[in-house]
């Protein structure tokens, strides 16, 4: 036995609330072990002590003055009407309460304050693009795309394709239009922008292109080839 | 009568026969009361609460349980005086003279006021130690030791079970041993 067990043994010993076989078992330690024996006597004194010093009762009440206290309280509300309605299913009734105020909880709460089930957006310029900007910005490929096919098309040597005549203002008015574009994308829609931006160098070539120059429509051609403008056009609608 | 008469009638909203009941447990309930909360006051205030909480119950008390109707008011005055002691922190503050405990002893002619001043000292020390105590370390120890219930008693006052009482008396005896080591060896105590 450990002296923590012994010690507590002692308290429940000096109440004579030991069995007789722990009893045997806790003198058999205090007989063995100096420091429990040293502790029951100082336990025995501490009894003594605190029975010697037991705190009286106070002189007693005026118990008539009490039973009418007693009395006034008993009277307000009558035993038999205090009984709950159903004693026996009370707990149910409380569990039952409880538990449908908790799943009142988690449904308003899921609900309430759940993040906003925004659609996922995948990197699309297209979609990236503010809504109001889509369909100008569809509407400027189209009309843009025409003057490219042409140079996109174009054959030296072709006798039938030999000139391609686009009326300068309709080059400069793409070219604005691009311009003005590239400017509201080019934060938002950087993909966009890009492409814009290849634009804005195309049409400013056939812009400025010579007139009566045979090579210019080649070098264009070279150009849009090289940056892929139609095949990123075509992405960027289908995106 | 014998109690259990008085019961089913008290149960059935005969006063008078709970007045019997009043008469036969005040004693007893006032007891807890008082050695718990060092307060006359507050202890006449525990009795009332306890016989009208009793009364309003005692549709609930069934002596077919086995519930002796002693014990049975026991449980309640124990939770009506822990709530009161909890809701009267600052008069417990108050409460520590004790000098509304009437000690007959200190009164009699044959006293001397040495050993008066020196009684009082060590029950200042004692108050000391029990009020230092958990509220329901002390409902136990007093119990226990002034009242002189068992612990399987003590628990079923205290809807406890019998080794979380002894648990929590072995604790109290622990602490008052502490406080009162001091005391017990500058006076050699007891030897």
């Amino acid at each position: 036995m450990d002296c923590k067990k012994a010690t507590n043994l002692i308290t429940l010993s000096l109440y004579g609330e030991l069995d007789e076989k722990d009893r045997a078992v806790l003198d058999r330690h205090v007989r063995e072990c100096r420091a429990c024996a040293a502790e029951m006597e100082y336990t025995k004194k501490v009894f003594k002590l605190l029975d010697e010093h037991k705190p009286a009762l106070a002189a007693e009440p005026d118990w008539e003055r009490s039973w009418q206290k007693i009395q006034s309280g008993i009277s307000r509300t009558p035993a038999k009407n205090k009984a709950p309605l159903f004693p026996r299913w009370r707990w149910v009734y409380a569990g039952s309460a409880i538990a449908a105020v908790l799943i009142l909880g988690i449904v308003i709460g899921k609900y309430w304050f759940a993040p906003s089930q925004k659609p996922v957006q995948i990197a699309s310029p297209m979609t990236a693009s503010p809504v109001s900007l889509q369909p100008a910005l569809s509407s400027h490929l189209d009309d843009i795309k025409p003057v490219l096919l042409e140079y996109a098309h174009y054959t030296a040597g072709d006798q039938g394709t030999k000139k391609i005549v686009i009326d300068e203002k309709i080059v400069r008015g793409l070219l604005l239009q691009n311009l003005l574009l590239k400017r509201i994308l080019a934060e938002k829609d950087p993909a966009a922008a890009e492409l814009l931006d290849d634009l804005d160098l195309v049409l400013k070539e056939i812009a400025n292109q010579p007139s009566q120059s045979e090579q210019a429509p080649s070098q264009i051609k070279d150009l849009i080839d090289q940056r892929g403008i139609l095949f990123k056009m075509e992405v960027l609608k289908t995106l | 009568m014998e109690e259990l008469n008085l019961i089913r009638l008290a149960q059935a909203g005969d006063t008078l026969a709970f007045r019997s009941l009043f008469e036969e447990n005040k004693q007893q309930v006032f007891g807890i009361a008082f050695r718990y909360l060092k307060n006359a006051e507050d202890a006449e205030d525990v009795l009332q609460d306890t016989f009208i909480k009793a009364y309003h119950a005692l549709h609930n008390y069934s002596p077919e349980k086995g519930v002796n109707f002693g014990c049975w008011l026991n449980r309640i005055c124990v939770n009506a005086s822990i709530d009161a002691l909890r809701r009267n922190k600052v008069r417990e503050a108050h409460s520590l003279d004790t000098e509304e405990v009437v000690d007959v002893r200190a009164n009699s002619p044959r006293s001397n006021p040495e050993k008066t001043a020196l009684d009082k000292e060590i029950r200042g020390k004692i108050d000391q130690a029990l009020t230092s105590l958990s509220p329901k370390q002390r409902m136990i120890f007093i119990l226990r030791h002034y009242q002189e219930y068992n612990t399987r008693e003590i628990a079923e006052y205290m809807n406890s079970t019998e080794g979380s009482v002894k648990k929590h008396l072995f604790r109290a005896i622990d602490t008052i041993k502490k406080r009162l080591r001091r005391l017990i060896m500058e006076n050699d105590y007891g030897l």
